[in-house]
C-alpha cells in the first residue's frame, strides 16, 4: 500500500512467476465477477435469449434485437457518460471525504439518469426517429431491453420493497451502532473477568444457527397483542409485520459481531486519551462523550457498513416475521421465484436480483477502504 | 472501570442479546426435554369434495384436537427426558448397523447423513479457502499498485453479495442446460447432469462457499502481509532461502494468528451451512444439520411441526459448535488469565 | 435542472403505477382487508379481481402454510381471508379459527354453485373456486409420428415412453414432478391410492406391502425415461421442459395446462394434448388424487369485517374474473366453459380418482414419504427397507405429536 512506495526486494518475482501470478489473478477476477455479470446480461434479454444454451446468443441477444429492443451507439454513449459521471463523483468523494456542492451535482445527475433509464426506450426511439436506422449512430447493435426492470420497479411496485429495505437497514444500523458502541467501549476498557466471559458468550451466540432463534419468535410476535395487553392495555401492538420489531431483532442478532468489532477498534485508541480526561475530573460517561466520540467515527462507520450488509442481506428473519406490505427486497424476491410459472417471470426475478445487488455494488465502490479495514480490524488484534 | 459504569455501558447490548438470543435459546433447551401434545378426540366427520358436477361426500372418523371454551386447543406438556434426542440419534440402529458393518445404512439415518455432510463440507472447504485466500493475497501483493484497488473491488463482490442471490446466480449457471454445464459438457465431451447425483451437488455447494468466503480470507491475509517484518525477509534472502522457504519460515509464522482467526470464523459459519441446501435444492441427496432443524420446524400441510425434535436437533448442532470452538476458546482463556496475572 | 429531472421522473413513476381503476366493483371495504394465499396464476387472477374494489391487499406466498395457522389463531386475526386447499384447511378447521359461512352465503351467495359450498358436518366452512388434479399431458405430434395411441395404463405408458426414447425425437421421453419432498410424496400417493392401497390400518401406518413395493418400482421405472436431474423437478420445471419441447409426456397439474399454449413461452403451441391420468393396472383407479382450492374467512374479526370480506370474495370469484381467466384453472364458478385444456382433469375425475386423504395423520405420512423415497430411487436402499423407514419415521413423528 501507500506506505511502501518501493516494492520490497523479497516480494519481487521473476518474469515467469510474475506471468503466472498475473494469470492467476485474472482468472480469479473472472470467477469472482462472472456470475454477477452473467445475471446482469440475462436480465436485459427476452426469455428466449436469456435462457439460450449458446453463450453468444445470451451476450448479443439476436431474439431480443429481432423483437425490436436493442441498443445503438447513442445509447452506449449515454451509458458510458453516466458511468463516468458516477465514477467521478465517487472518486471525488473518496478524496474530499465530504459532500460538497460538486458531489451533490454528481449525485443528482447520476440519480436523475437512473430514473431516465425508465423512459429510456422513449428517448432512444425518438432519436432513432430523428435520424433513421441507417445512420451509424442509431443502427441497432446488441439486443437489449429494460422491460423487465420497468415491469419489476413500476408495474410490480418494487420501489415499495426498496423503501422498506431502506427503513429496516437504517433502523438496524442506528440501533446496533448506538448500543454496540457503548458496549464495545465498555468491554475494551474493562479488564474484569466479566468482560471476557461476555465476549466468549457473544462468540458462541455468533455461531448459533439463525433458524433456531427465528422460529422461536413467530408465535410470540403473532400473539403479541394478547400477551402485551397487561402492559399496554387496549393499544397493545401486534409485533408481527411491524418493521420496528424486525429492526430490534436484527440489531440484537447482530450484537455479538458488532461488539467484537467495536471492542477491537476501541482497544486501538490509546487508553491515555480518556485517562487524561478522567484526571481532569470527568466521569467515564463524560470522558466517552468528550474524548472518545470525536475520534471514533472511522470505526463506527466500518461497523455500520457490516450492520448494513447484515440487515440488507437478511432473508430468514424478514421472510418469516414481515407481511407482504412491509416486506424488504430480499425476501420479496422469493415471491418471484415461487411464482415463476412463466419464463418471463423468471427473467423478472433475475432483474429483481440484479436490482438488489446494484446498491451493494455502489456501496463497495464507495466504502472499499472502510470495508477492508473492518475486515482486518478484528483480525490483527486476534 | 467500576462495575456500575461497566454495566451502564454494556447493559443495553446485554439486554438485547438476553431477550432475543439467550431467551429463545433457553426455550430451545427446555423444549428439547419436553413434549407438548394436544388432547385429541375422535370425531365422526362428513367431508365433501367438489367434483365436476356434484360433490362427493364421505363420512370418516378424524382425529382432532380438543378445544376449550375459548376456542383454544387444549394441550398438555410433559417431561420426556432424552426421548427426542433418542428419536434423532437412533442409538439402537447405530449398534445394529455397526455390528452388520452396514456403513451405507448408517449414513442413511437423517442425523448422521446431515452430520457427515456438515463435517465434510466444513473440513474440505477450510483448507481450500485458506490456500486460495493466501494465493490471491500473495499475488495481489506483487501486482501493479494502480491495479490493486480494482482487483480488491472485484474480489470483494462475492463476499458482500446477498447470499441467497449468490447461490441462485450460481445455480442458474449450472442447472439443466445452464451455460456452465454446457461448457463442462463441451470440455469433457459427454453428457453431464450436475444435479442428478449427490457428489456433484456437494462439489457445487463447496465451490459456491469457497467463492463466497475466499475474499474474506484474502483481505485478512493481505493486510497481514503489509506488516511482515522486511528485515527478516531480507536476511532470509541473504541466507540463501528459496522463495518457498521464505514463505514457510517467515511469512506463514507471521500470518499464523490470522490463519487461526480466519479458520475460527470459517468453522463457525460453514458449520451452520444452510443457504446452499435451499439454493441448490439438494435435500434429496445431501442435507446439513441446520437444514434438518429447519425441516423439522416447517409445518406440513396439516399444520404439524415437530418442535421437540427440532429443539433436540438444534441443541446437538450447538454442542457441535462448542466442541469445534473448544480449542481456540480455551487458548484465549489461558491468554486472558496470563494477561491478568502479568 | 437536476431537481426538476428527479421530480419529473418520480412523478412519471407514480402516475403509471397509480393508474388502477376501481371501476369493476361497486363497493369498497370500509377497513383494510387482507388475504393470505398460495402463489400461482389462479390466485393471482382472483386476488387481482378483489383488488379492483380497493382497500385490499393480497399476500401470495408459496410458503403460506408456515404462517397461516398461527396468523389465523391471533386475535384479531392477521388476515381476514385465507386461500386454502383441501389439505391446508385442516389445521384451521381443527384449531377452530375459521368462520362458518352459512349466513353470509344466504345473504350474498346467490351466484354460487352448490358444488362450491364446502360443508363440514353440515356447516359451510369454505367456498371452493377450482379443482385440480394431476393428469396426462402428451405431445400429439410425437405420438402420431410413432403410431402410439394415448396410453390408458402405466403398462402402456411404459412401452410408449420406451418407443419415444428409442426414436430420439425428444431429449427425455417422460417428465415427472419428482422434486424430493412434497412433490415426490404426492407422486407416491397418486400411484399407491390408484393401486387401491390404504395408508393406515387402524392407527398404524400401512405402506410396507406389495402395493407399496409395486408403487416404488413403477416410480423407479419411470425415472429411467426422465431427465436425470428429476429430484429437483417441480411443476414449473416440468412445465418448462414441455414448453421447450424437451419431453413428450408428463403427469402434470391441470393448472399448468394453459401454459402449454402460451404463445410467448411455449415452442410447442397446439401440440400438447390432455388426457386422463393412466391407471396403474387395468381395473384400478386412476393414479391421481382430486384437490380443490378455495377461500375461508377468519373467525377472529368483527361481523362487519366478515360481511365485507365475503362481499369482496364474491367480487373476486365472479363471472367476470372467470371469463377473463377461463383457462387458468378448472373453475367451479358459474360461467366457466371447460375448454380442451380441462379435458384431462375432467376425465381423471370421471374415471374415479379419489380425493386426497384428509387428516393430520396423512400430513405426517406425506412428510415421511417425501423424506425417504429418494433413497430408493437413487439406489441407496431397497424398496423393502425404504418402506420400513417410512413407517418408522411416521411412528416417531406420530408419537411425538401424541397420535399413537
Amino acid at each position: 500500500m501507500s506506505e511502501y512506495p518501493d516494492m520490497p526486494r523479497s516480494f519481487q518475482l521473476s518474469r515467469s512467476l510474475k506471468l503466472l501470478s498475473n494469470g492467476f489473478l485474472s482468472i480469479w477476477c473472472l470467477i469472482a465477477l462472472f456470475p454477477l455479470l452473467w445475471i446482469t446480461l440475462m436480465s436485459l434479454k427476452y426469455p428466449l435469449d436469456a435462457f439460450s444454451a449458446n453463450p453468444l446468443v445470451v451476450i448479443f441477444g439476436p431474439g431480443t434485437k429481432a423483437a425490436g429492443a436493442s441498443v445503438n451507439f447513442f445509447d452506449l454513449l449515454m451509458v458510458i457518460l453516466w458511468i463516468s459521471v458516477a465514477f467521478l463523483g465517487i472518486k471525488h468523494w473518496q478524496v474530499k471525504k465530504n459532500l460538497g456542492p460538486k458531489n451533490l451535482l454528481y449525485l443528482g445527475i447520476s440519480i436523475g439518469w437512473l430514473f431516465a433509464v425508465f423512459v429510456f426506450a422513449e428517448l432512444s426511439t425518438s432519436v432513432q426517429r430523428l435520424f433513421g436506422v441507417d445512420f451509424f449512430f442509431t443502427t441497432p447493435l446488441v439486443g437489449m431491453t429494460t422491460e423487465h426492470f420497468q415491469s419489476v420497479w413500476i408495474e410490480q411496485e418494487f420501489y415499495k420493497q426498496f423503501f422498506n429495505s431502506l427503513l429496516v437497514t437504517a433502523g438496524v444500523v442506528s440501533i446496533s451502532l448506538t448500543v454496540g458502541t457503548l458496549a464495545g467501549y465498555g468491554l475494551a476498557r474493562s479488564g474484569s473477568g466479566w468482560a471476557f466471559w461476555i465476549l466468549m458468550i457473544a462468540l458462541v451466540f455468533r455461531a448459533l444457527p439463525h433458524s433456531v432463534l427465528v422460529s422461536g419468535y413467530l408465535p410470540w410476535f403473532i400473539n403479541s397483542a394478547e400477551w402485551l395487553s397487561p402492559f399496554f392495555g387496549e393499544v397493545a401492538p401486534t409485533l408481527y409485520g411491524q418493521p420496528w420489531a424486525i429492526i430490534v431483532v436484527l440489531a440484537s442478532i447482530n450484537q455479538p459481531f458488532t461488539i467484537w468489532m467495536l471492542r477491537s477498534f476501541f482497544q486501538n485508541i490509546p487508553r491515555e486519551l480518556d485517562e487524561a480526561a478522567r484526571i481532569d475530573g470527568c466521569s467515564h460517561g463524560e470522558a466517552f462523550v468528550r474524548v472518545i466520540i470525536p475520534v471514533m467515527w472511522p470505526g463506527v462507520l466500518t461497523a455500520g457498513l457490516f450492520s448494513f450488509l447484515l440487515a440488507y442481506n437478511d432473508y430468514l428473519v424478514a421472510a418469516l416475521l414481515l407481511d407482504a406490505q412491509n416486506q424488504t427486497m430480499v425476501p420479496a424476491i422469493s415471491g418471484y421465484f415461487n411464482r415463476e410459472t412463466t419464463s418471463t417471470d423468471q427473467v423478472e426475478a433475475v432483474a429483481a436480483a440484479v436490482s438488489i445487488t446494484a446498491p451493494i455494488f455502489v456501496l463497495v465502490m464507495v466504502f472499499q477502504k472502510q470495508l477492508v479495514s473492518g475486515l482486518t480490524q478484528g483480525a490483527v488484534k486476534g | 472501570m467500576k462495575n456500575r459504569t461497566f454495566i451502564g455501558f454494556v447493559g443495553p447490548s446485554l439486554f438485547l442479546m438476553a431477550l432475543f438470543i439467550a431467551g429463545p435459546l433457553f426455550s430451545v433447551v427446555w423444549q428439547s426435554l419436553h413434549v407438548t401434545q394436544p388432547v385429541y378426540i375422535q370425531v365422526e366427520t362428513e367431508v365433501c369434495t367438489p367434483g365436476f358436477l356434484s360433490q362427493k361426500c364421505t363420512k370418516e372418523t378424524q382425529t382432532q384436537p380438543k378445544l376449550d371454551e375459548n376456542g383454544k386447543i387444549i394441550t398438555e406438556t410433559k417431561f420426556s427426558g432424552f426421548e427426542s434426542y433418542r428419536a434423532l440419534l437412533k442409538p439402537e440402529l447405530i449398534f445394529k448397523h455397526i455390528s452388520e458393518r452396514n456403513w451405507l445404512g448408517l449414513t442413511n439415518i437423517d442425523f448422521y447423513k446431515a452430520l457427515r455432510f456438515t463435517l465434510t463440507f466444513t473440513l474440505i472447504t477450510l483448507p481450500i479457502v485458506l490456500v486460495l485466500g493466501l494465493m490471491i493475497a500473495l499475488c495481489i501483493n506483487q501486482a501493479l499498485q494502480s491495479l490493486r484497488g480494482p482487483i480488491i473491488f472485484v474480489s470483494l463482490l462475492p463476499f458482500v453479495i446477498t447470499p441467497v442471490i449468490g447461490a441462485l446466480s450460481i445455480r442458474w449457471l449450472f442447472v439443466g442446460d445452464g451455460i456452465l454445464s454446457i461448457l463442462l459438457e463441451w470440455l469433457l465431451k459427454r453428457e453431464i447432469a450436475l444435479f442428478a447425483q449427490g457428489w456433484t451437488i456437494e462439489i457445487l455447494m463447496m465451490s459456491y462457499r469457497v467463492w463466497h468466503v475466499a475474499p474474506f480470507a484474502f483481505i485478512v491475509f493481505y493486510a497481514g502481509l503489509q506488516t511482515v517484518n522486511r528485515d527478516s525477509l531480507e536476511s532470509a534472502i541473504v541466507d540463501g532461502a528459496t522463495r518457498w522457504q521464505r514463505l514457510q519460515l517467515v511469512i506463514l509464522p507471521h500470518l499464523s494468528p490470522l490463519i487461526l482467526f480466519v479458520s475460527i470464523i470459517h468453522l463457525m459459519d460453514s458449520y451452520r451451512v444452510f443457504e446452499e441446501v435451499i439454493g441448490f435444492r439438494s435435500e434429496a441427496h445431501v442435507i446439513s444439520l441446520q437444514w434438518l432443524t429447519y425441516d423439522l420446524l416447517t409445518p406440513d400441510d396439516t399444520g404439524n411441526r415437530l418442535i421437540s425434535r427440532a429443539s433436540a436437533s438444534s441443541m446437538l448442532t450447538m454442542i457441535g459448535i462448542i466442541f469445534l470452538l473448544f480449542f481456540p476458546l480455551s487458548r484465549s482463556w489461558r491468554e486472558h488469565k496470563l494477561r491478568r496475572s502479568g | 435542472m437536476k431537481k426538476f429531472l428527479i421530480i419529473a421522473s418520480a412523478l412519471t413513476a407514480l402516475f403509471t403505477s397509480s393508474a388502477v381503476s376501481f371501476a369493476a366493483c361497486n363497493f369498497t371495504p370500509s377497513s383494510k382487508l387482507t388475504l393470505l394465499a398460495n402463489s400461482y396464476a389462479a390466485w393471482k387472477a382472483v386476488s387481482d379481481a378483489m383488488g379492483e374494489c380497493g382497500n385490499f391487499e393480497a399476500e401470495l406466498d408459496a410458503e403460506f402454510r408456515k404462517k397461516q395457522p398461527d396468523a389465523f389463531a391471533a386475535n384479531p386475526s392477521l388476515y381476514q381471508l385465507g386461500g386454502i386447499s383441501n389439505s391446508t384447511i385442516q389445521p384451521l378447521l381443527s384449531a377452530g379459527t375459521i368462520r362458518a359461512l352459512d349466513d353470509l352465503v344466504a345473504k350474498y351467495g346467490q351466484d354460487l354453485q352448490p358444488n362450491q359450498l364446502i360443508r363440514i358436518n353440515g356447516q359451510i366452512m369454505a367456498i371452493a373456486m377450482s379443482v385440480n388434479n394431476q393428469h396426462l399431458m402428451y405431445r400429439e405430434d410425437v405420438l402420431n409420428s410413432l403410431g402410439i395411441t394415448v396410453p390408458q395404463t402405466y403398462y402402456e405408458l411404459l412401452s410408449a415412453v420406451d418407443k419415444i426414447a428409442a426414436s430420439g425425437q425428444v431429449d427425455y421421453a417422460f417428465g415427472g414432478t419428482y422434486k424430493a419432498g412434497w412433490n415426490l410424496a404426492e407422486e407416491f400417493v397418486n400411484m399407491y391410492l390408484g393401486m387401491g392401497g390404504q395408508f393406515f390400518k387402524g392407527t398404524q401406518p400401512n405402506v410396507n406391502n406389495v402395493m407399496g413395493i409395486r408403487t416404488l418400482e413403477m416410480m423407479r421405472n419411470l425415472t429411467h425415461y426422465m431427465d436425470p436431474e428429476y429430484l429437483v423437478a417441480d411443476s414449473t420445471y416440468v412445465q418448462q421442459q414441455f414448453q421447450q419441447g424437451k419431453i413428450a409426456m408428463a403427469n402434470l397439474w391441470a393448472t399448468r395446462a394453459a401454459a402449454m399454449d402460451d404463445q410467448k413461452e411455449s415452442q410447442v403451441v397446439g401440440k400438447v394434448k390432455m388426457a386422463a391420468a393412466p391407471y396403474p393396472v387395468t381395473g384400478a383407479l386412476p393414479a391421481s388424487t382430486l384437490w380443490w382450492d378455495g377461500v375461508v374467512l377468519a373467525k377472529n374479526m368483527t361481523d362487519q369485517q366478515a360481511d365485507e370480506a365475503f362481499q369482496l370474495l364474491m367480487e373476486g370469484i365472479d363471472k367476470e374474473m372467470v371469463s377473463e381467466n377461463n383457462d387458468l384453472a378448472v373453475w367451479l364458478i358459474n360461467g366457466y366453459e371447460p375448454g380442451p385444456m380441462a379435458k384431462g382433469a375432467a376425465e381423471t375425475a370421471e374415471n374415479g380418482a379419489v380425493p386426497y386423504p384428509n387428516g393430520m395423520e396423512m400430513g405426517l405420512m406425506h412428510t415421511a414419504l417425501g423424506n425417504n423415497i429418494a433413497d430408493f430411487l437413487t439406489g441407496k436402499e431397497t424398496a423393502d427397507q425404504t418402506l420400513k423407514d417410512i413407517e418408522a419415521e411416521y411412528k416417531t413423528a406420530a408419537k411425538e405429536k401424541g397420535l399413537l
